[in-house]
C-alpha cells in the first residue's frame, strides 16, 4: 500500500491510501466536494473519482479517515433512456446553471454470491464546473434500488 | 428528545430557518409542511435508511477496488426494461 500526500492552499493537506497498482495523486481540482457526505458516510466530505479509459466503471474514493470507496457506473449505460429530473432545490444544492452538464453516477453493489446490482433509485449527481455533488434521493422514483447487473 | 404537543396550523422552529408545521391530522397520520433553506436536505426517514443501508453494502476498502473492477471488466448490458 502506498501513502500519498498532497496539499494545496485552499484545503487541508490530504493523504490518500491506494492500492499498489493504482497511483493516485489527487490535485485540488480533482477533489469533488460532497457537503453532506453520502448516506451512511456523512463524515466523508471529499472524494476523488478515477476511471480507466473507456471502461464503463469508475472508482469513487473518499479522502477522509474512513476512506469509503465505491464502484460506480453511468446509469444511462445500464438502462437505456435513464433520466432523473433534479428538483429546483436539488439544482440549487449544486449551484447548477441551466447550461451546466451534470455527471451522473450509480453505485454498484457486488454481493458475496458474485451477483451485482446497480442503485438506480438514488444516483450520485456532480456538477463538474464546481466539483460538487450529492446523492439524489427523490421522494418518488420508479427506478429500482437494486437493478441486476450482468457480470 | 424534545416532545411538543401541536395542533393543526401550529409549528415549531428549528435553528435559524427551519419550520415544521402541522397541516392536517387524521387517523392515518399527520401531514407536515417543512420549510427549510435549500442547503438543508429533507428526506423521509425510511427512504434515507434504505439508501444508507444500500451504500453500506456497496462500500469497499480502497485496496479492494481494483480487484472488483477487474471482475466487472465486461461491459454492462443495457436493457430497455423499466
Amino acid at each position: 500500500m502506498i501513502q500519498l500526500t498532497a496539499s494545496c492552499p485552499s484545503v487541508a493537506p490530504l493523504t490518500v491510501r491506494t492500492a499498489d497498482i493504482a497511483r493516485l495523486e489527487p490535485r485540488c481540482e480533482d477533489v469533488i466536494a460532497f457537503p453532506d457526505g453520502l448516506p451512511g458516510f456523512e463524515e466523508c466530505r471529499r472524494f476523488v473519482m478515477s476511471s480507466d479509459g473507456d471502461q464503463p466503471f469508475q472508482c469513487l474514493e473518499g479522502l477522509e479517515a474512513s476512506s469509503p470507496a465505491f464502484v460506480t457506473v453511468d446509469p444511462a449505460r445500464i438502462l437505456v433512456g435513464y433520466r432523473l429530473i433534479l428538483s429546483p432545490v436539488d439544482r440549487r444544492r449544486l449551484d447548477a446553471r441551466e447550461e451546466d452538464p451534470l455527471l451522473w453516477l450509480a453505485i454498484v453493489t457486488v454481493n458475496p454470491d458474485d451477483t451485482a446490482t446497480v442503485n438506480l433509485r438514488a444516483p450520485i449527481v456532480i456538477n463538474p464546473r464546481l466539483m460538487i455533488g450529492f446523492q439524489v434521493m427523490p421522494h418518488d422514483c420508479l427506478y429500482p434500488l437494486r437493478h441486476p447487473l450482468s457480470i | 428528545m424534545l416532545v411538543f404537543t401541536r395542533k393543526r396550523d401550529e409549528a415549531i422552529i428549528i435553528g435559524d430557518g427551519i419550520e415544521i408545521r402541522v397541516l392536517r391530522t387524521g387517523r392515518d397520520g399527520v401531514k407536515l409542511g417543512v420549510t427549510a433553506p435549500a442547503s438543508v436536505a429533507v428526506h423521509r426517514r425510511e427512504i434515507y435508511d434504505l439508501i444508507r443501508a444500500e451504500n453500506e453494502t456497496a462500500v469497499r476498502r480502497p485496496h479492494d477496488l481494483q480487484q472488483l473492477l477487474a471482475r466487472l471488466c465486461s461491459q454492462p448490458k443495457s436493457s430497455d426494461e423499466p
